[in-house]
């Protein structure tokens, strides 16, 4: 056992122990460190945001580099503090409004592709799918819960002859996802605390390398 | 029937205790099952692994900050114990701010291990605010997005950046995601529009929701969660990439372990559940 003497990571474990404590109860050390944490957050990104966007971004070609087309977005970021005056409060608008369409435009392209197009092609039964017949199978069942969990979640119409067992089929396959996902977040959360102890046994107190 | 109703009834400060106990007690004394690597993990590896000294570098992006750093850090770590031990080039960014700090620890762990020269052997970006700007914008040109690397020095000095201009000169890009920005918006940027080799790694919580990227091939392959972090740990370790100590694979006993135990707590509470509901 080798004990740290080094007090930062004696105020990491102090900090860990304090959240810990939540598990027990409520109590005085779990709410300071939980503020402290929220605290420091708040201004770490503050830092984080001057530094690395609105000052290299905005202020450096403004102000030093002296490039006057930078007012126009500065002009434009100015329109957001319009909330907070009622009768100038619509000019909020115009930048919400050029974000808006800016990030659209960039987004939708990419998504239809990379989200739809791509996965939807990933669902086809191609003949390359069954050069093996364990690939083949696998895209017969994923061709099957793809058509399945659509079908569940297609209220238009009564569920009754061929619809209705396919959608009590596409259930099965959303337990199964959601079974996938919760046991994913399980292993996750676990993992989190896992390295909670490698810290607590390990640089705190020594007893694990 | 007492037992079955004491089994609903479990506090739950004893359930914590015993699943604490489930993670210190194989912390401390290691049982040491076995890692069964995943096909998804081995396209990773195959990847790097294809790679040599000559080719294209390449680039991780550290999109997680310390919170995730039980799973995330060791397959860094690992990644770069391969390509360093292949002197395969290495180029690392960040969109999360606090990944930065996550490289430079990394780093300075491996600097004992490897002999690499910043700028020669790496090139340490660093973070930059906005991702989309940031992701369409490297497609085009990497050194108008960062014209300095994260010590300060124009990128253009750098000798291992001479010939590197966007995607298409770098080999695979890893992005090690613990959320947004992360794994999907390097296929929605980076893969989609400019066809650049993607690869992820990420939290296990995020890994049901990339599955689907490995299987259209949209992602080279995927490291799931600390699970995948020691499959590839095993891989670099089994070609004597390395032999230092598996940060990730030790923590997968802890991690059976608690597993076991939070299952047959369900079985538990279920059996009292069903056996008091149909009593009553």
């Amino acid at each position: 056992m080798n004990v740290s003497i080094d007090p930062w990571v004696w105020l990491a474990a102090f900090l860990t122990l304090c959240i810990f404590s939540f598990l027990y109860r409520d109590n005085l050390f779990y709410r300071f460190a939980e503020h402290l944490f929220v605290g420091a957050s708040a201004g770490y990104w503050i830092a984080i945001i001057w530094h690395n966007q609105i000052y290299p971004n905005l202020f450096d070609p403004l102000l030093n580099q002296g490039n006057l087309l930078y007012i126009i977005p500065l002009a434009f970021g100015i329109l957001y503090f319009g909330r907070f005056f009622r009768r100038i409060a619509f000019l909020i608008r115009f930048p919400i409004a050029f974000l808006i369409g800016w990030a659209s435009g960039v987004a939708i392209p990419a998504y239809i592709q990379a989200y739809i197009l791509k996965q939807a092609q990933g669902t086809l039964l191609v003949r390359d799918a069954f050069s093996r017949l364990d690939s083949g199978l696998w895209a017969v069942i994923v061709f099957l819960g793809v058509i399945c969990t659509l079908i569940y979640f297609f209220f238009s119409t009564e569920r009754k002859g061929l619809i209705k067992p396919a959608a009590n089929l596409g259930i099965v396959f959303i337990m199964l996802g959601f079974g996938a996902s919760f046991g994913y977040t399980v292993m996750s959360r676990i993992s989190l605390l896992i390295g909670r102890f490698q810290f607590l046994l390990g640089p705190w107190l020594g007893i694990i390398k | 029937m007492k037992i079955f109703e004491s089994l609903t009834k479990i506090p739950r400060q004893i359930v914590f205790l015993v699943i604490a106990l489930a993670i210190i007690i194989p912390l401390i004394a290691p049982i040491g099952f076995p890692v069964n690597v995943m096909p998804q993990t081995r396209k990773i590896f195959q990847a790097i692994d294809s790679l040599g000294p000559e080719s294209k570098p390449v680039l991780v992006s550290c999109d997680f900050n310390p919170q995730a750093e039980p799973e995330l850090y060791p397959m860094l770590l690992a990644i770069m114990r391969h390509c360093f031990s292949r002197d395969i080039k290495m180029m690392y960014m960040a969109l999360w701010p606090m990944g930065s700090g996550m490289i430079e620890m990394a780093l300075d762990d491996l600097s004992d291990e490897f002999d690499k020269v910043n700028g020669k052997d790496y090139a340490f970006l660093g973070y930059k605010f906005g991702y989309t700007a940031v992701l369409l914008g490297m497609g085009e040109n990497i050194k108008r997005v960062f014209p300095y690397d994260y010590y300060g020095t124009p990128l253009d000095s750098l000798t291992m950046m001479a010939d590197i201009s966007n995607y298409e000169d770098i080999s695979l890009v890893v992005s090690l995601a613990t959320g947004q920005p992360g794994h999907r918006e390097w296929v929605l940027f980076a893969q989609s529009r400019y066809g650049a080799n993607v690869g992820a790694g990420v939290t296990a919580v995020s890994a049901a929701d990339a599955y689907p990227f490995v299987e259209t091939g949209q992602l080279v392959g995927l490291l799931a969660g600390m699970k995948g972090a020691s499959e590839y740990e095993t891989l670099v370790n089994e070609k004597g990439y390395s032999d230092e100590a598996l940060r990730a694979t030790k923590g997968m006993d802890a991690q059976s372990l608690g597993h076991l135990l939070i299952m047959i707590f369900i079985v538990l509470g279920n059996i009292g559940f069903f056996i008091i509901g149909r009593k009553k």
